[in-house]
Formats: structure tokens, sequence, C-alpha cells
């Protein structure tokens, strides 16, 4: 139970972070140059994916540490 | 964890291929309820595993490993099992069998009567399981002669060599048609290359096996891998391959998408990428089995059969099957089944591929013989006194194992770089991405610009594209394969090295400490010296010595005194008649006096001879020569006259002073400590060239001497037998057991000397230097090919020279570094460490030819 709240929680986390992240670069192509909706959709997409990458191995090890120190 | 028993197992682990794998594989077993720690060695495709059997089970920790994207290739004995009547006798014979420690799975086939046991030999043995289900009452064989035997591992090697040539042969040619097609319009290609290869379509009905085929095993095994929450090179490639592909298929189907359009169809990209990765794995996987040939080839001397005397006939049965006590039959050309001591007949026995010794040894009866090494000429029987896993060559092999599971200290940084470097891969491959997004490709871009080593042109790209093609080179480029292999593949071959010189490290650690090493310490007695005292010279007033060495050895003939047995064994030795005395009395403190023919003779020290009112004369001033020497002198004098002086002393073993020249040569300073009066400590350590004398130490304070040592900032080894100067050995950085003969397990120390040989403790340091030589190199070529590499990658080259690299020449790059490391290690086979390459300096032979390190007397 405590390993699939752990599980749940972190990819709750990571896919937020990463979310956030791809709309951040969304919002600086916006703001900065002048780039297509190709470049801009395919550029939020690509670091979605690396940031998903990045993220699921660390956020969920320091998840299930942080819930399973908590209860213990 | 605290409750339980804590067992160690070492588990096979197939089909890891990267330092990233063995965090995996670490991190996996560590999250088993149960497991206390788990270290995995990647070359030698093992885990070690710490584990409490009451709260995990082999089968919990395969599970765990499969999980993650690997195999454990078990031990499997296939048995055919006789007078199993139903299924209660195949529920007895799974539960007896599946409760045995180190057996990982029991399947009962009764149409067949087949047994198949799947089980680690690091627990349990073959022979152990037949003899349970032979004690449930069923008659046991092997199903198929020498299956049982079959090395696993190899299989799951082959297993692997396999499945990567066969991607291989499905990727290197499509992707070979694919490059064609993709240049097509270069140069004078389109002269022999058809038009239809150059059709996009074509192209991606070629690029799409090799993706989804070979390429396959990156997408599902980093799956696995990120939904347990680690990371791997698979990763590194599934992203590299996956984006070049995905853009290439946008812009075949959708070219106005703006990724690049059609011009940027980068299949030829995907598609060698994946071929180029798959060849870097064939090629690792061809090389790396190479690395363990020692152990195996000592595994191969494990003799199948035996053949045993029982109830006076000549029986052939398993070598496992051989019981303690059972007499066995051994002809010219034969391997020894096990252990034993010869009982009967004469012959001489190959030991070198235990001891290193190249010279045949002769075994008569009550001699020691080892089971696996190869008898050559005459027959004998000898009584089996170890067998199964008990014998000095499955001790042996247990040990190279061990040590080959284990990590060195040294590994621990490239473990920590390969650990946190795929996410810093990603984080790079991220920043690289963003860089060149946001200003890089305003600044620098180039649409006539070309990739290295190709006539492509990057004019079909714009600001995504480019920075996402950096973006993944910089991934498929960096991957630290070589890192995580540079240590182990070394480590790996070195103790197989040793392994095949007599030279036993007890694990990587060890290796790494001996090459460190600045201060070698010898125990005297028994180790520079041949333990027991004998004579070395004899001086006689008249010239008559060998009368002087009759009288002291018929004072001495019933004496137990060391000192009286090496003067009697000197006197037969020199072919001396020694008639009993007819009267002898030992005198406390002072010696012996024995009556012969009437005549009283005095063996003993001045003392004796002075209440005896002997005159010494000159002999006095032999006795002192005699004693500044560190030799015991006895004054011989018959019938009230004094007639010469013999002299005892413990003699330096032959290979002493060289082993100690060497020593110094490699940089070494050399001490000695004994419990002997500093005097004659001193005598022994002039007559070898010790730098220090650690004199006067009681056996219980050796162990503070070296720690003392150590304070004072050396790193120390000691050696010494490995039972007396164990806490000795202990204490020091590097403990060296001399002499351990065939019972290697009991042996304190870290590296383990089967002979008797001082030698092997330069041969050790050489070995050890010599490979911790290779992993330096491993390491700065790893290193170094990842730190020229990744700049490459990101472009750093784009601003000045408009070149950047493609992905496939990433890769190719990528497979290179990985296999030049395993090279490097492949060629440390057939090193023979400068100690054992024969000549002797000549340095030693004038030392030799000046008695250094000989007994006086043999000499005059």
């Amino acid at each position: 139970m405590d390993q699939q709240r752990a599980t749940y929680v972190s990819a709750l986390v990571y896919t937020a972070v990463s979310l956030l992240g791809s709309v951040a670069f969304l919002a600086a192509t916006t703001l900065r140059g002048d780039y297509n909706w190709v470049a801009r959709l395919g550029g939020a997409g690509w670091v979605f994916l690396l940031l998903m990458i990045i993220l699921m191995p660390t956020v969920t090890p320091w998840v299930k540490k942080r819930l399973g120190g908590r209860q213990g | 964890m605290s409750e339980g028993k804590v067992k160690e197992v070492t588990l096979p682990v197939a089909g890891m291929s990267c330092a990233a794998c063995v965090n995996k594989v670490e991190k996996a077993l560590e999250g088993l309820k149960g497991v206390a720690s788990a270290r995995v060695n990647l070359a030698a495709a093992k885990a070690g595993v710490e584990y409490d059997p009451a709260a995990c089970s082999l089968a919990d920790m395969e599970q765990a490993i499969a999980g993650v994207g690997y195999e454990v290739p078990w031990d499997r004995i296939e048995l055919l099992v006789l007078g199993m009547m139903g299924t209660h006798c195949q529920q007895n014979i799974e539960r007896a069998v599946g409760a045995l420690d180190g057996v990982a799975r029991v399947q009962v086939n009764l149409g067949t009567d087949t047994v198949t046991v799947d089980y680690t030999a690091s627990l349990i043995s073959a022979a152990q399981i037949r003899k349970v289900i032979r004690d449930l009452g069923y008659q046991v064989s092997d199903k198929a002669e020498g299956e049982a035997s079959l090395d696993r591992e190899r299989q799951a090697r082959q297993q692997e060599i396999r499945r990567q040539l066969v991607n291989l042969l499905i990727a290197a040619p499509l992707g070979l048609l694919v490059m064609a097609g993709t240049f097509r319009d270069y140069w004078v290609l389109h002269t022999f290359i058809p038009s239809f290869l150059g059709n996009k379509y074509v192209l991606w009905g070629l690029a799409t096996p090799v993706v989804l085929g070979p390429g396959r095993q990156f997408f599902v095994n980093s799956f696995n891998g990120l939904r347990r929450g680690v990371t791997d090179m698979n990763l590194l490639y599934a992203t590299g391959i996956g984006a070049a592909y995905f853009i290439a298929v946008i812009n075949t189907f959708w070219p106005n998408a703006g990724f690049g359009g059609e011009k940027a169809t980068f299949y030829e990209s995907a598609a060698l990428l994946t071929t180029f990765i798959v060849l870097g794995r064939y090629l690792e996987a061809v090389t790396r089995g190479r690395t363990s040939e020692a152990i195996r080839k000592l595994m191969k001397l494990q003799p199948k059969r035996a053949r045993v005397l029982r109830d006076g006939e000549e029986l052939d049965v398993l070598a496992d099957e051989v019981q303690v006590g059972d007499i066995c039959l051994v002809r010219p050309g034969e391997s020894i089944p096990v252990d034993g001591v010869v009982s009967e007949g004469y012959s001489a026995v190959d030991e070198s591929m235990i001891s290193g010794e190249s010279l045949p040894v002769e075994k008569r009866a009550g001699d020691e013989v080892i089971g696996g090494t190869i008898n050559k000429t005459g027959a004998f029987r000898f009584r089996a006194t170890r067998v199964g896993k008990e014998t000095a060559l499955a001790q042996i092999i247990k040990l190279v194992e061990n040590a080959q599971a284990t990590k060195a200290p040294i590994q621990r940084l490239s473990d920590t770089v390969a650990r946190h470097f795929i996410l810093g891969v990603h984080m790079l491959a991220l920043g690289v991405f963003l860089f060149w997004f946001f200003g890089g490709f305003n600044w620098w871009f180039d649409p006539n610009s070309h990739f290295i080593l190709s006539p492509w042109e990057l004019s079909g790209l714009q600001v995504f594209g480019f920075s996402l093609l950096l973006s993944v080179t910089v991934l498929v480029i960096s991957c630290p394969c070589a890192v995580g292999l540079a240590t182990p593949s070394a480590i790996m071959a070195g103790s197989g090295l040793g392994a095949q010189n007599g030279i036993l490290f007890k694990g990587a650690d060890a290796m790494e400490a001996t090459a460190k090493l600045q201060t070698v310490i010898f125990d005297k007695t028994g180790t520079l010296t041949r333990g027991e005292p004998s004579v070395t010279e004899v001086v006689s007033l008249d010239g008559r010595q060998d009368e002087v060495l009759r009288l002291a050895a018929i004072a001495e003939k019933n004496s137990e005194h060391p000192l009286g047995e090496a003067i009697v064994r000197a006197a037969q030795e020199r072919g001396l008649a020694v008639p009993d005395a007819e009267e002898f009395a030992a005198i406390p403190g002072h010696g012996v006096e024995a009556r012969h023919n009437g005549s009283l003779i005095l063996l003993g020290n001045r003392r004796l001879m002075a209440q005896r009112q002997v005159a010494l004369g000159p002999l006095l001033t032999e006795a002192e020569r005699l004693e500044q020497d560190g030799k015991t002198a006895m004054f011989v004098a018959a019938g009230d006259q004094a007639r010469g002086v013999v002299a005892v002393a413990d003699t330096l073993k032959d290979s002493s002073a060289r082993a100690v020249q060497e020593l110094h040569r490699l940089g070494l300073e050399v001490a000695m400590i004994t419990g002997d009066n500093r005097r004659t400590a001193q005598a022994i350590a002039r007559q070898v060239g010790i730098d220090r004398v650690l004199a006067e130490v009681l056996p219980e304070d050796k162990a503070a001497e070296v720690r003392k040592l150590q304070e004072q900032g050396r790193r120390v080894a000691m050696v010494g037998d490995g039972i007396n100067d164990a806490p000795a050995l202990a204490q020091a950085d590097v403990g060296l057991a001399i002499g351990s003969g065939t019972d290697v397990a009991k042996e304190t120390g870290h590296v383990i000397l089967v002979k008797d040989d001082l030698l092997d403790v330069v041969g050790a340091i050489q070995i050890a230097r010599f490979t911790m030589r290779k992993v330096r190199q491993n390491l700065a070529w790893a290193f170094g090919y990842n730190t020229a590499a990744i700049p490459l990658g990101a472009g750093i080259l784009y601003p000045f020279f408009a070149q950047v690299v493609s992905p496939e020449l990433a890769a190719f790059l990528m497979a290179i570094s990985s296999l030049s490391v395993t090279l490097n290690a492949m060629s440390m086979r057939g090193f023979r460490p400068p100690i054992r390459r024969g000549g002797r300096p000549a340095e030693v032979a004038r030392q030799e030819a000046r008695g250094i390190g000989q007994p006086v007397e043999e000499l005059r």
C-alpha cells in the first residue's frame, strides 16, 4: 500500500514538474525569438521527455524514502 | 535483518553491459526485504549478496534481477531418478531439494523420470543434491553425462553473443542500405545505387525493422528500469534512436511540419546508431568472456571421473562422488580426481596449474597429491582426504571467483561517476538543446555546414531539428560503458594471472593495496629461514672436522633437543657412523655429556667447559666470530681435550636473498620481525640485506609492531605463515600467507601464496602493480574519451569549423571506446611476472657465490 502510494505520489511530482518545465519552455519561446509552432511544441515535447527521464529516477527514491521514513 | 542469520551467495547475472547495469541490479537486490548488501561485478557478471534466508529466497532475487531486465543463468543439473511412483514422490523430492540452501528451483518430470535442479554452486554442490535424493530412497544418476557440468555462465554468454549477432545481421545490411539510399545523390554514388533506394518511403521501410527489431531491446530495457526509478545506458540509446527515428518519420509523412523537411530524414542515423550500438554489444560479449579465461581454465581442470577401489573392486565413478577415505587409482597421463595422500606407487606429478611450479613434483607413499593436477610418469594409489568443495582446486576457484566479484577501492570513483552519469548526460543534453535552441542556432548556424566525415549538408534543418540533433548526439556519445568496464575487466584478468602463478588475491582491494605497498615485513623463522636449525660450520683444532662432528653426534644421539637433532642429521648426511653412547646425561643450561669406548665426550657452552676445566685456547675466538654471525656455537671436548666447535643456526631459504633484493629493486623497504635476540636477528638481516630489524618481539606483539609502522604512514605488508602470524597478517595493509599448500581456505591474510617460495611475494607485487597499471590506463582512456567526446557531441567545434558529430559517428566512437578497454585488459593474458621469467640477476649470483643466504659449511 505504502509502495503504491509512493509510486503514485512520485509520478504526480515528476509529471507535474516536467509539465511545468515544458510550459516554461513554451512561455520562453513565446516571449523571446520568432519560433514557429512546430519548433515550440516539438521543443516543449523534448524538454518534457528529458525532464521526465531526469526526474523519474531522482524523485521516485526520494519520495519512497520520505514516505517510508515518516511511517517508520 | 538482525534476527536472521546472514548468508552470502554469489549469483551469476547475464545481460549486463555497463556500469549503470551494475547499479540497476544492485539497487534491485538491495531493495529486497532481507538483503543486507549486494555488490555486482560487471566483468565477472556476478552478484555477491548478503541476505537473510528467512526473509528472502533465491527466487526473490532472481525475480528482482529479471524485473530490471537481466537473467540469472543458474547452474543446472539434470538427474535420472528411478523409483518415483507418483505425485507424492514428486512432492517429496521437490520439498527436500527445494529446502536446500542454494537451490533456486526443482522440477520433477515423472514421465521421463527426470529431476532438473537450478542451483548456485557457491552454496551447494551437485553431489549434495544427488545425495539428498538418494537418501530419500531413489536411484540417482546423471541424465546425460557431462551435461550437469555445463558451464551455464558460458552458455548465457554464448546466448548473448548469438542474440547480438542475429541483431547485427539484421541491422548491418539494412543500415548500410539505408545509408546508401540516403547518400545516393552525393559524388558518383547515383551511378550504381538504384534510384528507388533513395525514396523516403523505401528508407522508412528499411529503417523501421532495424529500430523495432534489434533496437527494441533498448526501449524495453530502459522502460523496465524507469518503472523502478533507475536509469541505464539503454535509456541513452533509446532516446537517441527514438528521437532520430521520430524526426525522420515526421519529415517523411508530414514534411511541412517544420522538423527540417524531406532533406532531414535521419533514417540512416537511427539505423546506423542501432547498428553500431549492437556491434559494440556483440564485440563486448565476445571479448569480455576472454578476460575470465584463467578461471575457466581452472574450472576445466576439475576432473569429471575417478577410479576408486571399493570392496576390492575397481569402480569408475563421478569425481564428486569420491568419498573421504576412498582409495583412488591413477595411471600415467590421468588427472588426479581429488586431494589425497599417496599410499602406494611412485610418480611425478605436474602441479603447475595449481602452484605455478613448472617442474613435475615427485610423489611417493606419504606425499600429498592435489586434485586436478596431472600424473606424468608412474601409476599410484592414494587415499582421498578432501573431496567435492573441500579440494584445493575447488577452494582456489571459489577464492578467485570471490576476488573477481569484489570491487577495488579505485572502482568507487568510476562507480560514482557511472551512477550519476546517465542523469548528468540527460541534464547536459537538455542544456545543449536549450543553448542551441535559444542562442547557438541564431549565432552560428550555417546551412552549408556538414557532419564530420560526412557529405551531408545541414541545410534542411531548422532551429528545432538542429538543436535536437546535437542533444541526441550528446546522449549517444556520452555512454560511460568504458568507465564501468575499466576496473573490473583488468582486476579479473589480474586475479586469473595470480591464480596461474600460485598467487591468490582474496579480493580486488587486496590487489590494489598490494600494488601500493611501501614496506614488506618478513617473519623470520619459517619464512625467511627454513625454521629448523642446521649445522652451518664445524671448526676443528687439528683439521679433522668430520671427527669433531662425529663426536658431537655420538653425544647428542639420544637427545631430543632440536640442536642435537641438527647435529645428528648433519653427521648422517655426511655418511659418518654415529654409534650409540654407553652413557648419556643432559646437563641443563650447559650441554650434554656422554661416554663412548670408555672416553668422556662433552658438548656444550663455555660454562660446561670451564666447570670441567677444559682449556679452549683459540676456539674461543672462533666461537665469538660464529656468535657474531648469530649462530649457536657448541664446544666439543673428548678425554678432557678441546677438539673443536660446532655452529648451529637456522639457515636462510634459497630464495630469501633474491626476494629481498628484488623487493629493493621495486623500491620497497624490507623489514624482518622475530622473537630472537637483536644480535642473531641482525646477523640474519645482514646476510640478506634487510633494512629494518624488529627483534625480540613476542608473537602476540607482532601485530602491534606492524601497527607502529602503519602509524608512521607506511603501507605495510606482512609475510608469514597464515596460522602463527594470523594477527599480524590481519593488521597489515596486506597480509601474505606463504606456503599454505593446498589448504587455502583456512588461511588468514589477503594474499595466499600456494608455494613456500619467497619469490612469490615479489611476483604478487609485480602482478598487482601490472594490473593496477592496466586499470589506470583503462580509466584514463575511458574518462579521457568521455571528457573529449562530450564537448564534440555538444557542438563545440561548430562555431569555428561548422562541423558537428553525427549520431552514428557518436555511436561508433562509443563502441570503439569500450572495445579498447576490454582489449587492453585482454592484452594482460600471457603476462608472466618478471621474477618468473627465468634468469638470475648477475648481482644475486655474485652474492650467492660470496655465501650470502647459504649455510657457510656448504660453501667451504
